[in-house]
């Protein structure tokens, strides 16, 4: 098992990394770049909770990829959402609408939700069902879920339109 | 569950990729999008010494027009990107929704056509942990010599889920296969085997690089029935071309998906309708002969009888589908 040197940017801070042939992005997350935000789920592909955003913004799943396939990239994590101390639109509106209950796959609910309005400024209901449907929540279900991304889109609408 | 030991190899052009297959023969796997390979190697079903990477390879990733009205795609385009591509939605519609029914957007997001068409066979068994397995026999798949599914059964009953390549066996794609002696093409309708465990003509160190698809102006259509929509492997998939319009044809072509080891390509039913046209009553005498077309079906992810009703439900949602286009 080889190591190799990677560089990875990782909610905008370039990291060099030594990393092994065997680990993947989740594992490279978690314990080198020591970012536990991100959650270890089924680790297949079925459940979504190791979602992060890739540089253009869209859903991919970091616990079936090969860290050393994103040498060079830049991702987002849930940590990059608050970088500033201050929490992201979408993340407010989670709370707002009680769409957390143990909480556990919420980093994966919230970046699949970014990346659906990353795409689709004014998403619709078919859209978001889309971007949902890779990421599974046990407890409290997609209703509430799907009302904080609606309600986020009507945030940033407000703003602009207070602007 | 961790990955087994392996070594990584990332190549910067497809003579590269090539030459490591070449060099390390059936020890060697490539990964593009991952969202497969990696899954089956947290199995311990596959057990490669290397894996090489393609991803990324932009002479893959293209998507051209070429000369006679047709598209020739590069095997690692993103299953993402070619939902969106708009040839490929107006010309191909049936492969478009081929390619959409593909599990979520999290995983089309990462994973390629050419993984697509390459994806390896599931068996409700086999698709365990190697702790979960070890309650069992091995099986074909595992290394024995014997099918948990049907225990009479001389081969791997495993299933072949992939969608894309039913609606690319319609339209009569055919797929570019790379070594490093050469390139030969194989129209993708006889590029499955009969057998789960080894269910591609692809030798070790060969590459599906090109997928190339002929211009088709016929009608065609896709449907999957699935447990879930948005993220679910197949239960039952078809996709269906005719020519003519309404109930007007002379040629139709069906294939179903995931009841069998290969896609199924179906002859009577197909040659009832192409000779009494799209009527009620030549999709009902077609869908009766669904079933004598299956061959061994298993109850793999759900029960036999469910799947057998379903082949015959989604033939006749298809025909009936192409005659109101």
């Amino acid at each position: 098992m080889a190591k190799h040197m990677m560089t990875l940017t990782v909610n905008g801070d370039t990291y060099d990394l030594v990393v092994s042939d065997t680990q993947t992005l989740l594992d490279v997350i978690r314990d080198t770049v020591n970012l536990k935000g991100t959650k270890r789920g089924c680790t297949t592909g079925a459940c979504g909770v190791c979602c992060i955003n890739n540089s253009k913004g869209e859903a991919v799943l970091s616990c079936i990829t090969h860290a050393l396939e994103w040498h060079g990239e830049s991702i987002t994590t849930i940590e990059g959402l608050a970088a500033s101390g201050e929490l992201d639109a979408m993340q407010k509106a989670f709370i707002e609408f009680g769409a957390v209950q143990c909480g556990f796959c919420t980093p994966g609910v919230i970046m699949s939700a970014k990346a659906i309005v990353n795409k689709y400024p004014q998403p619709t209901e078919e859209q978001i069902n889309a971007g949902l449907a890779g990421v599974l929540c046990r407890c409290t279900g997609h209703i509430k879920v799907k009302e904080a991304i609606r309600q986020d889109h009507g945030i940033r609408e407000a703003a602009k339109n207070a602007s | 569950m961790l990955l087994p030991d392996h070594s990584y190899v990332k190549v910067d052009s497809l003579e590269d990729c090539l030459e490591r297959l070449r060099e390390n023969g059936e020890k060697a796997m490539i990964v593009a999008g991952g969202t497969d390979v990696i899954f089956n190697m947290r199995l311990k079903l596959f057990d490669p010494e290397v894996v090489v990477s393609l991803r990324g390879l932009e002479e893959l990733e293209k998507v051209e027009e070429i000369a006679d009205g047709g598209l020739r795609i590069g095997a690692g385009a993103r299953l993402a990107d070619l939902a969106e591509n708009p040839i490929i939605n107006s010309r191909y519609p049936a492969f478009a929704d081929s390619i959409r029914a593909v599990a979520s957007t999290h995983i089309r997001n990462m994973a390629t056509l050419g993984g697509n068409i390459c994806l390896q066979t599931r068996c409700a068994y086999t698709n365990n942990s190697e702790q979960w397995r070890e309650g069992l026999k091995t099986c074909y798949k595992t290394d024995g010599n014997i099918c948990h599914v049907l225990k009479s059964s001389t081969k791997c009953h495993a299933i072949n889920n992939a969608d894309t390549p039913l609606a690319l066996i319609v339209l009569g794609a055919v797929l570019t296969i790379q070594n490093t002696d050469g390139s030969r093409d194989v129209p993708i309708a006889e590029f499955y085997s009969e057998d789960g465990m080894d269910n591609t003509m692809l030798k070790p160190d060969e590459v599906v690089t090109f997928i190339t698809i002929p211009e088709v102006t016929d009608r065609t259509t896709f449907l999957k029935i699935a447990p879930r929509a948005g993220m679910d492997f197949s239960i039952a998939a078809v996709a269906a071309r005719c020519d003519g319009s309404g109930a007007d044809v002379s040629k139709v072509t069906i294939v179903l998906g995931s009841l069998s080891t290969h896609p199924i390509v179906l002859d009577k039913p197909a040659r009832i309708v192409s000779e009494k046209g799209l009527t009620d009553d030549a999709i009902a005498e077609a869908v009766e002969q669904v079933r004598e077309e299956l061959g061994e079906l298993t109850n793999l992810f759900s029960r036999t009888v469910y799947k057998k009703r379903m082949a015959n439900v989604i033939v006749k949602r298809a025909l009936v589908a192409l005659r109101e286009m």
